[in-house]
């Protein structure tokens, strides 16, 4: 290791770009949100507003239906990929297999495909009288399934589509994580005669503990912000079943031309953001309080 | 990720996590402005919004010293 | 362990199978001509290529296509060497502070793009003018833009790749009178060209699959991608389904073709170098 001023000099190109595009743009919209700026309305100039937008935005009930919408998928997605990923890791892991890596590179194939093209596959898959999911369950099961009028269907069709996404990435990396834990404690629990289940929450758990932190931390974020396939998929409908937050800025903001709201919007979500992945960037990095 | 050591002075203070000061800065600066957001839409019909300053401002400093 | 390496075999095979069926449905689809479009097999009838032709002999996809081309290449080439710099940086100098970079350059990944959308959109608009040029509605723009999100990516797989170029190399470089810049170029240089080519791959592929920025900071052929023609296409003709699911291939074939390559790395890439893929 060197000095560290010549360091920062090959930092500096990277971090002047990111300066432009992602910390500027974050202090203009922190300046915007204080404002009245409408570029449609008969005074099209920037008012002080003080907190009234903020104010507003506490009492839109769409704004934090969306909000609380897209939390609850979060959460949906997350938890289920985490079990799904964690069951299939486990699973998948047979040491000789014939067509491995073949096997795995299929399973690649959901996490580099574009969104948008994802979501166009599953309207394909989906809409009702020309995909072959409604056809078939009615079929097969006699269900109605109709993802534009049922808002359930709507919302579980969402979290099936990001399953199929990204259950893949969870299951590589789980698979990644548990390759490289050491074999010693597993089998020295083993011997003391540790049930199974016994086994998954005192060795494996703590040990996979760092592993499981970052794969969270990464599918919570990107769940929060997931936007293209939804649009795709169902517009955001039924009325506003898969309107998520990301989508409710987008479609809300550009056609209204209200840049003040919708700098306070987009703040809001992204303090909701940087608090959530706060948190779990501290128990990623792991300190704890007390005895130390 | 796991790798990461920070390196800045921590302490232990009330707070159920270690902290430096940019992280005690940090809490206090989302408390506030969830405070604030509450407030706005619970309270100020009542109280007005500085009362919810004040008091945050307090907390922070609170906070920061001792936390 | 015999068993569970069948039982394995088979719950791979499902997995497969799921995992191919959309893509698979998508192209059955685009190679249905119109009266075939409502069988709900699941088989290829026969080869039927129209829907792809229609596709691309539209002028506007075409350039549409163009766009995504040069837009995904030269931000994938600009991430590529400025991460390359970053991840030298990061990996050979002692930095005072590196953990708020690290935090930092995470942020910019993880920031939901939704948020940033507006204010974007008006510095392009009203701030980013120079004379007669905007950055709304250019390549340009875009380019910079996903830096954003591919530097941060670029950086994490990169500077995992120069860690394993050992530090010995540098030194005796060094001590035969290389400056800095010599060593970058005829030692480090070298040695990462798999991992640049793997990251120039994968941040191509980011930029190429991005659409909600190329869907709001464009607004004319000059710079629209494909992503932003699939949706376009989707809201404005209905129901042909098939013309679509031909656009949804092309789009997705990029993928495709790359897969092989990239599929060790991606879970490097996308973890910050937390997990070995």
């Amino acid at each position: 290791m060197r000095q560290s001023n010549i360091g920062w000099l090959f930092l500096t190109p990277a971090t002047l770009i990111l300066f432009v595009v992602g910390f500027i743009p974050f202090i203009y919209i922190l300046y915007v949100g204080f404002f009245d700026w409408n570029t449609n309305a008969v005074d099209p100039t920037l008012r002080w507003a003080g907190l009234q937008n903020y104010r507003n935005l506490v009492f839109d009930t769409t704004f934090l239906n969306s909000l609380a919408r897209t939390l609850v998928f979060a959460f949906f997605v997350v938890v289920s990929e985490l079990l799904l990923g964690y069951v299939l890791a486990r699973a998948l892991m047979a040491d000789r297999l014939w067509g491995r890596q073949f096997f795995r590179t299929i399973h690649t194939l959901p996490i580099v495909v574009a969104p948008i093209a994802v979501g166009a596959t599953w309207r394909l898959l989906c809409v009702p009288g020309f995909g072959i999911v409604p056809y078939y369950l009615k079929l097969w099961f006699g269900i109605d399934y109709n993802i534009s009028t049922n808002a359930y269907h709507a919302f579980g069709t969402a979290i099936i589509m990001d399953l199929w996404h990204w259950t893949p990435f969870v299951t590589l990396s789980l698979m990644a994580g548990l390759t490289a834990l050491p074999k010693e404690p597993l089998e020295q629990a083993q011997i003391d005669g540790g049930n199974k289940l016994q086994i998954f929450w005192y060795v494996i758990v703590p040990m996979l503990k760092p592993v499981l932190l970052t794969t969270v931390f990464i599918r919570l974020m990107d769940a929060l912000r997931s936007v293209d396939e939804i649009w795709m998929l169902t517009k955001g409908g039924p009325a506003e079943a898969t309107r998520f937050i990301g989508l409710h800025i987008w479609i809300n903001v550009f056609p209204k031309t209200d840049y003040g709201y919708g700098a306070a919007m987009s703040l809001l979500t992204l303090y909701v953001t940087i608090v959530l992945s706060w948190l779990l960037f501290v128990a990623m990095t792991g300190r704890k309080g007390g005895a130390q | 990720m796991a790798g990461i050591q920070p390196q800045k002075p921590e302490r232990d203070g009330f707070l159920p996590i270690r902290t430096n000061g940019f992280d005690r800065g940090f809490i206090s600066a989302v408390i506030l402005i969830l405070v604030h957001l509450l407030w706005m839409r619970f309270l100020e019909g009542v109280l007005p919004l500085w009362v919810a300053t004040v008091l945050c401002l307090a907390l922070s400093v609170f906070i920061i010293r001792k936390g | 362990m015999r068993r569970s390496g069948i039982a394995s075999f088979v719950l791979w095979i499902c997995l497969t199978i799921l995992t191919l069926l959309p893509v698979w449905w998508m192209l059955v689809v685009s190679m249905r001509p119109r009266v075939k479009l409502y069988s709900k097999s699941v088989l290829i009838d026969n080869l039927y290529w129209d829907n792809f032709l229609a596709v691309l002999n539209s002028s506007t996809f075409l350039q549409y296509l163009w766009n995504s081309m040069v837009v995904a290449t030269s931000n994938a080439a600009l991430v590529c060497a400025l991460g390359l710099l970053a991840a030298f940086g990061l990996s050979r100098y002692k930095i005072s502070g590196g953990d708020n970079v690290f935090f930092w350059l995470i942020t910019n990944r993880m920031a939901p793009p939704a948020v940033f959308l507006l204010p974007l959109f008006l510095l392009f608009t009203k701030w980013f003018v120079f004379g007669d040029f905007m950055l709304f509605d250019t390549k340009i723009g875009l380019i910079l833009l996903y830096c954003v999100f591919n530097l941060p990516f670029a950086i994490w797989l990169l500077k995992g790749m120069l860690d394993g170029i050992p530090l010995e190399l540098d030194e005796a470089a060094r001590v035969d009178g290389a400056t800095t810049g010599q060593v970058l170029s005829h030692v480090i240089l070298p040695l990462a060209r798999p991992g640049l080519a793997v990251t120039f791959i994968l941040t191509w592929i980011f930029a190429w699959n991005e659409y909600l920025f190329a869907a709001t900071l464009t607004s004319s052929a000059d710079a629209r991608t494909v992503t932003t023609a699939l949706a376009e296409y989707v809201s404005v003709t209905g129901t042909n389904w098939g013309e679509m699911a031909a656009m949804a291939f092309l789009t997705t074939l990029p993928a495709l073709v790359v897969l092989g390559f990239v599929q060790k790395h991606i879970v490097t890439g996308l973890t910050f170098g937390a997990l070995k893929g």
